[in-house]
């Protein structure tokens, strides 16, 4: 009777020997140099804490700037999980490039879904929704695909950080600067409106960091796009609500999914006295899309198969594809550039090895409400209102002061030397009580479109496992991470919409991590996957064999 | 002469040609290449290839290298990728800023240094060197960054008497060399940085000058001076002092040299657009035409200053001779 019992034991002891894989390797978390970022490597050291709780060796990396961007993009194959972010900018508004492009799996061998997430599900309704004109139906897609994300948690998301600003208000009417939604005060909006109290006329604010070159062409950087946002005039804008409103256009119209109108607003004119035409709108849209001379903005016209004037103020644009996002993505995106210039310039790099990037202008001609005067990239840039535009701005200048010195520049705020603080990346607590301190500065947070993430590299197993993804995104304390880390400044994150976009958020996503901070839970997932703790370290499934090398 | 003159010119040649073939291999080798700047969910091969091709990175690496080297020896140092302008017109803009601080406070820290330091070595013992040596070396050791910040917080954000930052006044134009020299504006935005250069640039000059006036006041020629009874400031300053100055005179030239690239992290706290600041942002971005370019530069002024150094050796001590002697 017992016998068969023993034998049953007897059997049990190779199969608990059996009943796990091989032990995981140490995975590395690759992050900024705490130097160049402390509240991401600060947050990379939380998240890898909590990690080790599931039995993993965790170790943190941190790689200089180029050599991070270098291995994450280019060596694919090569990682476990980096830190990553998307900044806010205004076309970011729609949710529509960063739902496309992050996920899709077209994008996997060397686009932006560098994690290498692979979901035909999901790419379906990625283009599902790009393609819904009808916005109810389409806010439903874009709803699902934000849980099919959360299910499947190809990314460890942590925070949406907010933009800490600051301002003097002895100088500026608090209630003249306009928030644009998921961007704040620091916005084109504000700066079209914002009116002086006294005699100081300029609004001088600072950057961090040098911009690149400005031209109608050209993305230079978050902040030199603040200067080129108001230097050239588009046909459309982010309006402060986050939709898309008409600016040089007087109205644009969608009279089926593949079609769109335009009607250009009249009397406008560029900063060489030339009228602005319907031919210099015509070829502001069809400029990028010649050869490949225009790499940066080429990707926002690839959709459209052909623009017509029909009139002296009337443009129809064709597209390939229905596109909802078309609005924002292109027509709030591509800068008004004057024909007269730019038409002998993409001529004249048709035999050169140059891209219209690349090109500077000695006097940028523009049509928009400022004007570019200076531009010397490590000092500062400055703009003159244009007094001729048809949305006068009611300062007379914006200057904006390149101090590589966050320190330097508070002291400046303080001292009035710059009269709006735009580009803080220090602790928000320090401004706040320099704010505390001083009655006249003002700080204003606003949640931002951007996101800060962990991205998984599904490539390396056991990455691939959705369970093992689940177990590490529910280890994330993101309240914590946006207390500490972020010192107040950030919003606990679980999505790529952000819920500054209140059309587009999935309300109460965050709560819906699976498992979410349980420990149990996780281990429950992980479990049921396969995965064995021994000896308090986590093994692979049974017959599992590590094959992959550790990041080194 | 002529012939000393010729040696050292291809001596310079020949460290330039060096410099820019390492530089070259160097941001070759390094990991990131200057498309990872312009990274965007939009972003993908074509868009790489693209960018790739328009710097002329998409050629094998012994043709970049000799275009690279064709160009350099026409004296083009080519355009930054990153500021779509001539590498040559970015760093002739910014050189004169780093010069005229690297000048001005040298000039200062060597006429406080040797000053003091002759004062000090004769007053050797006193009261006044226990204070005045651990001074000196408190502000030569202490961090840039952090002397820097200490004079902000002071002079700019306190006391209020100088600005925080930058070369001019927001808004304010900034014209040539001689214009820049001219403004009040550049000199009083110049203060706070070159004080701080100042402080921690005397230590050396202080420390030389002191030592070598001890093994001076020791010659013989003093004693002598002594006995003759002349007065203490005739002894300290025209007898001791001109022949305790040369390696002062060395380490000024060759400072002048080392400054020029070495004065990142003082132009960065100050927001001065210099040369060090110019190169730190190029090698960020791999922005390698420009990294290249100021490298270049700062090995040419170091090179220079060297043979300066040696010429102005040789004038001021005729024990020391210059070439072959006939």
């Amino acid at each position: 009777m017992w016998r068969p019992l023993f034998v049953l034991a007897g059997l049990m002891v190779p199969m608990v020997a059996q009943a796990q894989g091989d032990p995981i390797r140490p995975l590395t978390i690759i992050t900024q140099p705490q130097a160049a970022d402390p509240r991401e490597y600060q947050a990379a050291q939380i998240v890898a804490e909590a990690w080790r709780k599931l039995g993993l060796t965790v170790n943190l990396r941190p790689l200089p700037g180029q050599q991070f961007t270098q291995v994450v993009w280019y060596e694919r194959k090569r990682w476990d999980v980096t830190t990553w972010q998307m900044v806010g900018r205004p076309e970011r508004g729609d949710p529509d490039e960063l739902t496309y492009n992050l996920f899709v799996s077209a994008n996997a061998d060397n686009g932006y879904d560098f994690v290498g997430y692979i979901n035909p599900a999901y790419d379906a309704l990625a283009q599902a929704q790009r393609q819904e004109l009808d916005l109810a139906k389409r806010k439903a897609l874009v709803l699902e695909a934000q849980e099919m994300i959360n299910q499947d948690q190809p990314y460890g998301f942590m925070v949406h950080p907010k933009n800490v600003v600051a301002f003097n208000k002895s100088v500026w009417d608090p209630k003249s600067f306009v928030a644009q939604a998921g961007i704040g005060i620091r916005s084109t909006w504000s700066w079209l409106n914002v009116a002086p109290l006294g005699a100081q006329k300029d609004v001088i604010l600072n950057s961090v960091a040098p911009p690149t070159n400005l031209n109608p062409f050209n993305i230079p950087g978050a902040q030199g796009s603040w200067a080129t946002e108001m230097v050239w005039d588009r046909l459309m804008r982010v309006g402060p609500d986050g939709l898309p409103t008409p600016w040089a256009a007087e109205k644009v119209e969608r009279p089926d999914p593949l079609t769109v109108t335009v009607t250009l607003r009249k009397g406008m004119t560029w900063s060489d006295g030339k009228p602005v035409t319907i031919e210099d709108a015509v070829f502001s849209l069809e400029a990028p899309g010649y050869g490949d001379k225009s790499p940066m903005y080429k990707p926002f016209v690839r959709n459209i198969s052909s623009v017509t004037a029909t009139g002296p103020d009337t443009l129809t644009i064709k597209l390939k594809n229905p596109d909802a996002a078309f609005l924002i993505s292109s027509l709030a995106k591509l800068n008004l550039a004057p024909k007269h210039i730019w038409a002998p310039i993409f001529e004249d790099l048709k035999t050169k090895p140059q891209t219209a990037e690349s090109i500077q202008e000695d006097k940028p001609v523009g049509s928009g409400p400022f004007r570019l005067v200076k531009a010397a990239l490590n000092q500062e840039i400055v703009l003159e209102a244009n007094p001729t535009h048809w949305s006068k701005p009611k300062v007379s200048r914006w200057i904006m002061r390149i101090m590589p010195n966050v320190e330097a520049a508070l002291g400046a705020l303080k001292s009035g030397e710059i009269n709006f603080l735009a580009d803080y990346t220090g602790d928000p607590q320090i401004l706040r009580d320099l704010a505390k301190a001083n009655p006249n500065i003002v700080v204003s947070e606003a949640l931002d479109i951007g996101f800060r993430f962990l991205a998984y590299n599904e490539r390396r197993p056991p990455f691939d496992s959705k369970p093992f993804r689940q177990a590490l995104s529910a280890m994330i304390d993101r309240q914590l991470l946006a207390e500490d880390a972020w010192g107040g400044a950030a919003e606990p994150s679980n999505s790529w919409v952000s819920p500054a976009l209140e059309a587009w958020a999935s309300k109460d996503i965050v709560k819906r991590v699976p498992a979410s901070l349980d420990l149990v839970a996780a281990q429950k997932l992980l479990k049921d996957a396969g995965f064995v703790l021994v000896g308090g370290k986590l093994h692979y499934p049974t017959g599992v064999k590590e094959t992959t090398a550790p990041f080194n | 002469m002529l012939r000393v003159i010729a040696e050292r010119v291809g001596h310079l040649v020949l460290v330039l040609w060096v410099v820019a073939t390492l530089t070259f291999l160097m941001f070759r080798l390094m990991p990131g290449d200057p498309t990872l700047n312009f990274l965007s969910p939009s972003f993908n091969d074509e868009t790489r290839a693209a960018l790739m091709r328009s710097f002329g990175l998409d050629r094998p690496l012994w043709e970049q290298y000799v275009i690279y080297m064709w160009q350099l020896a026409r004296g083009d140092f080519g355009v930054s990728f990153l500021q779509n302008q001539p590498v040559s017109v970015l760093l002739w803009d910014a050189l004169p800023n780093t010069a005229v601080l690297t000048v001005v406070s040298l000039v200062l820290a060597y006429a406080i240094g040797i000053v003091v330091g002759a004062f000090l070595a004769f007053r050797r013992g006193s009261a006044v060197e226990g204070v005045a040596i651990p001074v000196a070396l408190a502000t030569r050791a202490a961090p840039e960054f952090w002397l820097g910040m200490l004079v902000l917080a002071v002079f700019a954000f306190h006391l209020g008497w100088f600005p925080t930052g930058g070369a001019v006044s927001p808004g304010g134009t900034m014209g040539g060399v001689w214009e820049r020299l001219g403004s009040a504006d550049f000199w009083w935005h110049l203060c706070l940085p070159a004080v701080t250069l100042t402080l921690f640039l005397q230590g050396l000059p202080l420390l030389l000058m002191r030592a070598t006036m001890l093994e001076v006041l020791n010659d013989e020629f003093i004693t002598m001076a002594r006995m003759k009874g002349l007065s203490r400031w005739s002894i300290v300053m025209r007898h001791a002092a001109r022949n305790a100055l040369l390696p002062v005179v060395t380490a000024f030239a060759l400072g002048l040299g080392a400054s020029i690239g070495g004065n990142v992290v003082i132009e960065t706290v100050f927001a001065w657009p210099g040369i060090g600041r110019v190169l730190v942002g190029a090698v960020q971005a791999s922005d390698y035409p420009l990294a290249q370019g100021a490298f270049i530069m700062i090995a040419f002024v170091l090179v220079v200053m060297n043979t300066v150094a040696d010429l102005a050796y040789a004038w001021l001590d005729p024990r020391v001779s210059v070439g072959a002697r006939r």
